[in-house]
């Protein structure tokens, strides 16, 4: 059994991390904390990925005139997608931290169901 | 190679710029631009539906350099056509009809920004619908929701700024999932395409390794897209979303965002991970008896409501649950009824939240069901709006919606285990569903209420309101007296989706 | 090609009319025409239907889908409500003209009763089921602004309950319809076309399905356990509305249950089945219950109101016999339940206008008012109880007798008995009016007629010629009843 996470142990501690995230999206009230937690669960899927994408002992997957056979460097595919995905990622934590601003602003509070409630008191 | 094969990659792209351009455009260039790129898009995936029905095969076309296992691609077929029509079509009836109020709930400096997300939504639909490679599909998962939250958040008011950042975090939520799952099948299979993903899992699957994280992918895939498209239990953040957003908004994002997530899904079933599969994992099961749960507790809920927006809203996590419950059936019959059901609800819903507009103008802006009375004589074509609306949503016959609840109930006899749960729970839930659309479409035929003669004097609704309303009743008959045509070529396109 | 288009006709040629009337706006000033028109339209609407009904054609308006379609053809059963329905239309008509000048907004009422009418005959042509369902549907959509008429609180929430009660129904209704679709053909065709061996297993889901759109349709039809909305909808709409609803359309829920039980799955299908002993069961249960709410209501538009409950549920016990003695009966009492009530209704109507009086405590004395329509009205309800040579006589006559011969055990006994004694009940509260109008006692002075000089003041022509029609016509099928009776069970051998 430990074995068997030791053998995989990018990804054992990538799932605990997207776990870690995941609920603090889910579970916690404070708004920054969400986006906190919003990007621990990114983080560890690119985790993830750069991890399977990784081969030991070979190089970055930069092309150059020396390094044009293919067994020379890692997979290029995940690096790949990591970098999208952080490009998504950061725009999305900016939308959020934008929001979450103007929601202070108003209400003068980070706590989501505070700020429910004071927007459903406001529309009464 | 036909040059139309290109146009589903230029309706992504002209989609895109049009968003680009707009940003250094007034509100009201952007507005004609954005209408004038709908229709352009609409029409050229019309022209990619008569060349794949033509053909009767789909094609894929490679994006850039690389060829199949490793490059990006489309893939076009004639439910992808079908499907970008029908979501051209409602999309520019929805802003057609909501654009006035836009002017409104809009700041005039930011009424440009407003259709710049109008475009990228739409840009990001389509990419949906085509895209044949997973890793894609996830970066428009989230264009989509910026672009949504985007929507909702433009009308400044606390409602609705509260609202998205709601819709922001479960869509976060159900996109997590999304990423994760795909890594992990990428792990097992090592493709992103979807086609020799496909063959990558049925050899997995055929060895008899990797069981688990095959479950945990699909478990995973599913329930991050039933999050996304707001699938009981996991609706709440849809009543506030779609009630309080400007009326366009709440017409695209019930009538087509929701049903993008939905459609990579089935895309997602039937191209990478294989029907039998997800049909021997029990994950339909697990579909359906949340499809069933939200049928009846949506309804409940739009019983209890009293702002008609939120009714409207609750009423759209019944009608997702209808489509779940299709898709969760497991049989061939039961998917087409669900897509159909998909064209259906967004033609309908798109329409009651456009008429409902109609009638709250004529009503002094309020939304409770006292304010509305006998503003269905106050806004005539709104009323009807409304009433055909009601109607295709109750399933009366001629109208969409009975054909849709004639599919289901048809599928439904083929899977005799699920058969009586599922005629039991359709015949419950559209009663409900009468209940509370009648009861509205009575209260605004009923005498006038408080609001008397000198509001109807008023200035009426908006000419483009008033067409938008007449081309989606249009739109329900035809679904509703041609549906044959349409079923058809749901199952021609189906059957070239694997 | 001309025949098809004779046999559709009548249902789309109201219907335009009556769109026609309420789209164009110089009807409303110009009183005379519209009453004219619609009269006019009610005539030539009846010819219509004469002429669809020798048609021998069987006409595809459209395909829903490859399975379904709006098909309608004219055979027995059509002609039979199809003229029941034209000449009431026509009739109440002719009363609404003269009844709607009292009351507001005629054009809509009057759009509407001619569009209720081409849907009702089309229901009456529908050739399966799916396109019954259809005009069900439609006709619950558009008798429903009938009901709303008046637009007080109370008529907007007994519309919504005859919504509530017909859309439940119908989906109901509509739950058994699916499944049938999977067994059998919707089409009608005399004696069913299910064959019962194709059920095998799902026999008992089968049964089901029948019973939900028993209960269903029979939601239209007044029968328990959804038979509340009848009493609420019924009173609240104009006299010639209520009279319609209570005749005509309360008779669409039977059609619907007839074509369901005998053109498509076949008697045979349930005979003997817990579904025909319920089935049976409810009906006794509704007709017991409807004459002693009857009984016990002092509206007298409710009451006639529970007196259709009691009195169409002598028509589906009659069905549910599955007997072709009792079948015939229950065509017959269609027609002359149609009859009555609508003359009954009528009188209440009249009443209504003249005096506005609308409880039977304040109709004492009624016969100084208006004593020869009072005695219209005692000829009519002499029919419903069922007295020789009177018209209901005839059919209770039928009812009972397949009754007896119908071999379901305590139901041949039950039957008539409970027919017996919600005849007395009839009696009992529809001859009061006769006896206190005629009679009023020797402690009655009248003070509120000759105060309001309502002495004599019979109903205008136009409002008593259709009550004489209608109430003669009951007492003329009573004497001669054989032709009617032939012909009845020529349809009745067809389906058995």
């Amino acid at each position: 059994m430990l074995e068997f996470f030791s053998r995989n142990l990018e990804a054992t501690v990538s799932v605990i991390l997207f776990g870690v995230g995941f609920t603090m999206l889910l579970l916690h009230q404070n708004l920054i904390k969400k986006i906190m937690g919003m990007n621990i669960m990114d983080t560890a899927v690119y985790l993830f990925l750069a991890a399977k994408g990784y081969i030991d002992g070979r190089m970055v997957p930069i092309v150059t005139e020396e390094t044009l056979d293919a067994s020379l460097y890692i997979n290029p595919v995940p690096s790949g997608l990591v970098l999208t995905g952080i490009v998504v990622s950061v725009s999305t934590t900016a939308l959020m931290l934008a929001l979450t601003k103007r929601l202070y602003e108003k209400y003068g509070s980070l706590n989501l169901d505070e700020i429910l409630m004071l927007a459903k008191e406001e529309k009464q | 190679m036909s040059f139309v094969q290109n146009f589903p990659f230029f309706s992504i792209i002209l989609a895109m710029f049009s968003g680009i351009v707009s940003s250094v455009l007034s509100g009201r260039r952007a507005r004609d631009l954005s209408l004038c790129m709908i229709g352009i898009t609409t029409a050229m995936s019309a022209c990619v539906l008569f060349f794949c029905r033509e053909t009767g095969e789909s094609y894929t076309y490679m994006m850039g350099h690389f060829p199949a296992p490793w490059g990006n691609e489309i893939r076009a077929g004639v439910l992808e056509g079908l499907t970008a029509v029908m979501f051209g079509i409602v999309m520019f009836l929805s802003v057609l009809g909501g654009m006035n109020d836009a002017v409104e709930d809009v700041e005039a400096s930011k009424l440009n920004l407003f259709y710049i997300m109008i475009d990228l939504m739409l840009s990001s639909l389509l990419a949906l619908v085509y895209t044949n490679d997973l890793f894609t599909a996830y970066v428009f998962v989230e264009i989509n929701t910026i672009a949504g939250c985007g929507l909702i958040m433009i009308r400044m008011r606390g409602r609705s700024l509260s609202a998205a950042i709601r819709y922001m975090i479960l869509s976060q939520l159900g996109s997590g999932l999304f990423l994760i799952g795909l890594s992990i099948l990428y792990d097992i299979t090592g493709h992103l395409l979807m086609s020799p993903a496909k063959e990558a899992v049925a050899a997995i699957l055929a060895d008899g390794r990797y069981e688990i994280p095959m479950l945990v992918v699909l478990a995973v895939i599913s329930v991050g897209l039933a999050i996304k498209s707001g699938l009981y239990p996991f609706h709440y953040w849809i009543p506030d979303t779609y009630g309080y957003a400007t009326p366009t908004a709440s017409a695209v994002l019930s009538g087509l965002v929701s049903k993008g997530y939905i459609f990579l899904l089935v895309k997602i079933f039937f191209r990478v991970l294989g029907t039998e599969n997800i049909i021997d994992s029990h994950m339909v099961n697990v579909l359906y008896i949340f499809g069933i749960a939200g049928m009846l507790m949506g309804s409940l809920h739009a019983i209890r409501e009293r702002d008609t927006g939120r009714m409207i809203a609750y009423s759209s996590v019944a009608q997702i649950g209808y489509i779940y419950m299709g898709i969760g059936l497991g049989t061939e019959a039961g998917v087409i009824a669900a897509l159909f059901h998909v064209f259906t609800h967004s033609a309908t819903k798109a329409l009651l939240f456009i008429s409902a507009v109609g009638l709250y103008d004529v009503s002094g802006g309020k939304r409770n069901p006292e304010s509305l009375r006998g503003a269905a004589y106050r806004n005539p074509v709104a009323g009807i709006g409304f009433t055909v609306g009601a109607l295709s949503m109750v399933g009366f016959p001629m109208l969409s919606g009975f054909i849709s609840k004639l599919l289901f109930a048809t599928s439904a006899l083929q899977s005799p285990g699920k058969m009586l749960p599922t005629l039991i729970v359709l015949a419950v839930s559209t009663t409900l569903n009468a209940v509370y659309f009648l009861r509205l479409v009575i209260s605004v035929y009923s005498r006038r209420g408080v609001y008397g003669e000198e509001q109807a004097a008023q200035p009426k609704s908006s000419f483009a309101l008033r067409i938008s309303i007449v081309c989606f009743v249009v739109l329900n008959f035809i679904l509703g007296l041609a549906s044959q045509p349409i079923v058809g070529a749901i199952r021609e396109g189906l059957s070239m989706f694997g | 090609m001309e025949e098809n288009v004779r046999l559709i006709l009548p249902i789309f040629f109201p219907i335009a009319a009556g769109i026609f009337l309420m789209a164009m706006p110089v009807f409303r000033k110009r009183r005379k025409l519209e009453e004219g028109i619609v009269t006019a339209v009610l005539a030539v609407q009846l010819l219509f239907v004469v002429s669809a009904l020798m048609t021998d054609v069987t006409v595809t308006l459209w395909s829903i889908t490859d399975s379904l379609a709006l098909v309608f053809r004219a055979d027995g059963i059509s002609c039979l409500f199809g003229l029941l329905t034209a000449s009431v239309w026509l009739l109440s008509g002719i009363y609404s003209i003269s009844y709607m000048r009292h009351e507001k907004e005629e054009t809509r009422f009057f759009g509407f009763y001619l569009i209720v009418e081409g849907v009702l005959i089309g229901l009456d042509l529908s050739a399966n089921l799916i396109t019954l369902y259809v005009f069900y549907e439609l006709m619950t959509l558009t008798s429903l602004p009938l009901v709303l008429h008046e637009k007080s609180r109370q008529a907007i929430m007994a519309g919504l309950k005859y919504l509530f009660y017909s859309v439940a129904g119908a989906f109901l209704a509509l739950f058994g319809i699916f499944f049938l679709s999977g067994v059998t053909t919707l089409e009608f065709c005399a004696g069913g076309a299910l064959d019962s061996a194709v059920l095998g297993q799902s026999r008992a889901l089968f049964l089901v399905a029948v019973f939900c759109m028993l209960v269903g349709f029979g939601a239209k039809a007044g029968m328990f356990p959804l038979h509340g909305w009848l009493p609420t909808a019924h009173p609240v709409a104009p006299a010639p509305a209520s009279a319609v609803l209570s005749g005509v359309i309360t008779k669409s829920g039977v059609l619907a249950v007839i074509r369901v039980v005998y053109f498509v799955i076949g008697p045979e299908s349930i005979r003997g089945t817990w579904v025909q002993n319920t089935w049976i069961f409810l009906t006794l249960l509704t007709v017991f219950m409807g004459s002693m709410l009857a009984y016990r209501e002092p509206v007298l538009k409710k009451r006639l109101a529970y007196s259709t409950v009691s009195q169409v549920s002598y028509i589906l016990f009659g069905l549910g016999l599955l007997n072709a003695t009792a079948f015939a009966g229950a065509l017959s009492h269609i027609v002359f339940h149609s009859l009555i009530k609508n003359a009954l209704f009528l009188v209440a109507g009249a009443v209504i206008v003249t005096t506005g009086w609308t409880r039977t405590d304040e109709m004492r004395g009624l016969g100084r008012v208006m004593p020869r329509t009072l005695a219209w009205y005692t000829v009519a309800s002499l029919g419903l109880v069922g007295i020789p040579p009177a018209s209901g006589f005839v059919s209770k006559w039928f009812l009972a007798s397949g009754a007896l011969e119908s071999g379901t055990g305590v139901w041949s006994f039950a039957g008539p008995a409970v027919l017996l004694v919600s005849a007395l009940l009839t009696a009992g509260y529809l001859l009061p009016l006769t006896v206190n109008g005629y009679f009023p006692g020797s402690d009655f002075r009248g003070e509120e007629i000759e105060e309001r000089q309502l002495s004599g003041r019979e109903p205008s022509a136009r409002m008593r010629i259709p009550i004489v029609i209608f109430a003669a016509a009951s007492l003329l099928f009573g004497c001669f009843p054989g032709s009617l009776i032939r012909f009845l069970e020529s349809i009745a051998a067809a389906v058995m």
